[in-house]
């Protein structure tokens, strides 16, 4: 997969071009391209002068980091202990119905990734789902359907 | 602008305050994260678009204010009037101009909107008469909730940046060191070390340069109390580390923030352009000679670098692996120089100390716990939100007097602490005074301050569970006991779960947590047992019930229950034939619904949204 | 120089050097699966940990990596004691559980009494402890060729991007390093593979025998000023030329002064 990389360069601007940059700059990589291409990965290893297998080893260590395309909408149900106890499961059993695939995947068309994330900090209206950086509180089953509804239009 | 000297400062808050009391009528919008997942956002915009076309008598725009987390989330979307301090619950965009129109305008009162107490079903107007919030004491989230929380003015104008003028320019970092010890503050990240104390031995290390870093990784599932801090009150965290750094001699820092926490870093980013544009913060701070540079470091999602050894080793971009602490970080953390690293509540508590003396601080808590500390009172409790209390206040207070006792009169079961380094403690302990050494002693630890009420429907054996497969997933690998041992106590946890274990297993389950307790290289694997050995401490029946009885009591775990309607609660309203995903449930209207056990996939969705309580678990 | 006692003894140590330098100098046998001399120490596998506690301590004991504890004035260390062993077999247990196929962890694990492991065998698992020694020593050459990926139960250790690693050159160090053998390599042909890049080895001009890669040998002249042609001879050759050039300056002063 060819990917338009010409965005890198004003990545690399943005910080000081040191090793200890690296996880600032995947971060923006990732937050421009939805993921870390590898083209990207190699770039980013001579840009700030840091050995390929550090920067693999970074970008796999973290879980901001995917290696594979997500999707448009990042969907993220919280299982932070008060979402769990409050039927976080249930709730993450019905999105993968809905879209037909399981939490840490993407669905075929790049729309969606579903994904879990241990506690977005919201826990009074537990259970929380994020969909990219927006919350929706006290989610329910039946709610699920229309949240996706909402998800597709923006 | 650029505030040369401390008398300028002192004069520019003046002006602060009086540009804030010709706001005669402030309204504030909570703008926390319980309320933003409520749709507070299209309230505040609601408010804004009325005020747009039409003008209010005596009401300025200025004085509506997006503020941080008001603390009861339970009731959000929060508006407040101050100064009456009147507490509208539940606010929907459809009620802006309603409240513009009648409250503002006209000091008529929206009755309906008000908070009603739980007891009596009386209206409270004032939030201040609200037991929630009458039986708090705040100081790290003194202006949450009460300040536009991106305005450098208006912190300025509730006295903010004095804590360090006083420091910078009254006097030595040894007093301010002194200072700091005589308060009694300990680290609120859950450590509990007398922050005193690591500010002395980073002062007096030789090697240079020094660091000051916050911790802001808040990992704990089910504690928010650092995020609403960060977002809605950035520079009393700023204010807390520019006195930490100069009593230590750093001129850099970092604040470690989560990445699950967006607007925190972007509050945090505004905050610090401000502080550095008023001169503040950055070079020759209000003229004196003392410089810091504070700098942001996202985090890459990874509990394990709220350890402190693996947070440097992040903020240096490597990947975040604890190290051995037979060297402290306060001698060689960041790049092996000396770190003093606190978290952010702590950094938020230090100006108020310097501002009112140790000694005011040591005067709140008690004897060893000093202060206050912050909880997230989330879980099934009635009212969940962000509170602050004195050091000592029981858990009875604080669940029952400010939570109002468990959601749905249901019974109380066990109040979970410490995240998943912590452990759940039960009813016999309610009486237990909150405080770093009494937590620990019961088999809990206080932890950063989540705390997380349990009631008869929550399984111990499936939270022991959840925090063992949380905790799989975030151990860092490096380590043994931790990387290995947590993947088989979670095996073990599933085992029983399922009803396939044997008294051997919880037998089994208890010495390898001995293993992994001591053996581990870092906080997080050496407390990973914590969940399991507290419960199976306080609640060994549900699990010899799970074992040898191969039920679940509190109906959770899926292998050991099934659900039936009670024909005589059922009303037929359908609502659990709708809610059921996998079509177990047939029904006609206003007839008894039946479940297909062998459709059934137990997820309970049924008995959540069925008002009778007709769905029986077995 | 300090003195502590370890088992009874008393002994001398430098103040500072890691415990388990002072026991092995004292021919205690302690395991150690991630420990070499020639990198920095690890604290990975928790075997070596020790009983630690001062006169003063008032009877509180502390478990430490004796990799990763330096040596205090005053400390009284217990290598083998009950709770020691209990420990160490806890330990072994969880590993033989990761490599039930490893006769190293085997035969280890027996000797602290866990012939077989008590716990679920990972499946489909390899002989890879994540000790980390193969990065470990793969950095302190200057290659850091591979490296650990991912995180937690899942992590590995693999060459970036699951590609032929552009930085390895073939120098085998990760495979003998390894404690208990897990990566493999393949001389054949005067071709080296190893992590699934091919290398050419060079073949001693003498006698032919293959010594090490081309480009070890390259990386080895650029950082060291080495000459290119060191390398045309294997060792044992020229070992042989220089006792020939020695016998032969031998019998030339000898010559010289009868």
């Amino acid at each position: 997969m060819n990917h338009d990389l010409s965005k890198l360069s004003a990545i690399y601007d943005r910080y000081p071009r040191k090793p200890q940059s690296l996880i600032a700059v995947l971060q923006d990589i990732q937050k421009e391209y939805n993921f870390l291409p590898c083209e990207a990965l190699k770039q980013t290893a001579e840009e700030l002068n840091v050995p390929l297998s550090k920067v693999f080893s970074v970008s796999t260590f973290y879980n901001a980091f995917s290696l594979v395309p997500k999707g448009e909408k990042v969907i993220r149900i919280c299982v932070g202990t008060t979402c769990h106890i409050r039927g976080a499961k249930q709730i993450q059993e019905q999105l993968e119905d809905e879209l037909k695939i399981k939490a840490g995947q993407t669905t075929e068309d790049l729309q969606f990734s579903l994904e879990v994330v241990a506690c977005v900090g919201a826990c009074a209206m537990a259970p929380v789902v994020a969909v990219n950086e927006r919350y929706h509180g006290n989610v329910t089953v039946g709610s699920c359907k229309k949240l996706l509804k909402k998800g597709k239009k923006g | 602008m650029r505030i040369e000297n401390a008398g300028q400062l002192e004069q520019y808050r003046r002006e602060c305050q009086a540009r804030l009391d010709k706001q005669t009528r402030r309204l504030l919008v909570c703008c926390g994260p319980g309320c933003l997942a409520n749709g507070s956002q299209a309230v505040s915009d609601a408010f804004k678009k009325v005020l747009r076309n039409r003008k209010i008598k005596g009401f300025k725009v200025e004085a509506l204010k997006e503020t941080g987390c008001h603390g009861f989330c339970e009731q959000g979307p929060l508006v407040v009037i101050e100064p009456e301090g009147i507490f509208y619950t539940r606010v929907k965009p459809a009620h802006a101009e309603k409240i513009l129109e009648e409250t503002i305008a006209k000091n008529k009162v929206i009755d309906k909107l008000l908070f009603r107490d739980h007891n009596n079903g009386q209206p409270i107007t004032c939030y201040r008469d609200i037991p929630f919030y009458s039986r708090q004491q705040r100081i790290a989230l003194r202006n949450i909730g009460q300040i536009n929380q991106c305005d450098i003015d208006e912190y300025i104008a509730t006295g903010g940046y004095s804590g360090m003028a006083k420091a910078l320019t009254q006097m030595t970092p040894k007093q301010v060191i002194d200072e700091v010890t005589a308060s009694g503050l300990r680290g609120r990240g859950g450590g509990g070390f007398p922050a005193g104390r690591k500010w002395k031995t980073a002062a007096s290390a030789e090697d240079t340069p020094h660091y000051v870093i916050c911790n802001g990784d808040e990992g704990d599932p089910g504690a928010f109390m650092d995020r609403a801090i960060m977002e809605g009150d950035p520079h009393s965290v700023i204010e807390g580390m520019i006195i930490a750094a100069y009593a230590v001699g750093a001129h850099e820092g970092y604040i470690y923030v989560r990445e699950e926490y967006p607007l925190a870093v972007v509050n945090l980013q505004k905050a610090i352009e401000q502080a550095t544009e008023y001169g503040l913060l950055g070079e020759n701070i209000i003229g004196t000679d003392f410089t810091l540079e504070l700098n942001i470091s996202r985090g890459g999602g990874a509990f394990v670098c709220g350890e402190s050894s693996a947070l440097m080793r992040s903020v240096a971009g490597e990947v975040g692996e604890p190290r051995a602490k037979y060297v402290r970080s306060v001698l060689k953390g960041l790049y092996d120089k000396p770190t003093v690293l606190n978290n952010v509540e702590s950094y938020a508590c230090v100006p108020a100390i310097i501002d009112k003396g140790g000694k005011w601080f040591a005067s709140i808590g008690t004897k060893k716990s000093t202060g206050t500390k912050a909880f997230s009172l989330v879980g099934k409790v009635r009212n969940t939100g962000l509170i602050e209390v004195p050091m000592g206040t029981t858990l009875r207070e604080i669940i029952y007097d400010i939570g109002g006792g468990i959601q749905n009169d249901r019974p109380f079961k066990a109040v979970q602490t410490g995240g998943p380094s912590g452990g759940c403690l039960p009813e016999a302990k309610l009486d237990l005074p909150v405080d770093f050494d009494t937590l620990t002693e019961a088999g809990s630890m206080m932890g950063s301050g989540g705390m997380i009420v349990l009631d008869d429907q929550t399984c111990v054996v499936d939270l022991a569970k959840y925090f063992l497969a949380f905790l799989v997933d975030e151990s860092c690998g490096k380590c043994v006991p931790c990387r290995e041992g947590l993947h088989q106590l979670y095996g073990m946890a599933v085992a029983v779960s399922e009803g396939r274990a044997t008294e051997e297993t919880l037998e089994k389950m208890e010495r390898l947590s001995e293993v992994v307790a001591v053996g581990s290289l870092c906080g997080l694997g050496k407390s990973g047992p914590n969940p399991f050995l507290s419960t199976v401490k306080y609640f060994r029946d549900e699990y010899l019930a799970h074992i040898n009885d191969k039920k679940c009591p509190a109906g959770v775990c899926r292998e050991l229950i099934r659900f039936e309607v009670i024909e005589d609660k059922c009303d037929g309203c359908m609502a659990c034939v709708a809610a059921c995903a996998s079509n177990a449930i047939t029904g006609q209207k206003k007839e008894p619904h039946v479940i297909d056990q062998e459709l059934c996939n137990k997820c309970g969705a049924c008995r959540t949204v069925c008002r009778r309580d007709a769905i029986l678990v077995l | 120089m300090i003195s502590m006692t370890i088992n009874g003894k008393v002994v001398k140590a430098e103040k500072g050097e890691m415990l388990l330098k002072v026991t092995r100098r004292e021919g205690i046998d302690i395991p150690a699966l991630c420990h070499h001399d020639a990198v920095e120490p690890f604290g990975g596998c928790r075997l070596c940990m020790v009983e630690i506690t001062k006169a003063d301590w008032d009877g509180w004991k502390n478990y430490v990596t004796a990799c990763l504890y330096p040596a205090e004035d005053g400390l009284i260390i217990q290598t083998h004691s009950a709770k020691v062993n209990e420990l160490r077999k806890g330990v072994l247990d969880l590993l033989a559980a990761r490599c039930p196929n490893s006769p190293e962890i085997r035969e280890l694990a027996a000797e602290y009494g866990v012939p077989q492991t008590t716990l679920e065998e990972v499946p489909d698992a390899d002989n890879c402890i994540m000790c980390g020694l193969c990065t470990r020593v793969c950095e302190r050459l200057g290659f850091k060729a591979i490296s650990t990926v991912g995180r937690g139960h899942s992590k590995q250790v693999a060459p970036p991007l699951n590609e032929a690693p552009p930085d390895c050159v073939g120098c085998i160090s990760c495979a003998q390093v390894c404690p208990t053998n897990v990566i493999p390599y393949k001389d054949i042909n005067g071709k080296r593979t190893i992590w699934e890049k091919q290398f050419e080895l060079i073949a001693c001009k003498e006698c032919g025998k293959h010594t090490i890669t081309t480009d070890f040998a390259d990386a080895l002249c650029e950082r060291r000023a080495i000459p290119r042609d060191y390398f045309d001879v294997c060792d044992d050759c020229r070992r042989k030329e220089l006792s020939l050039k020695m016998g032969s300056i031998v019998a030339w002063s000898r010559e010289g002064t009868s």
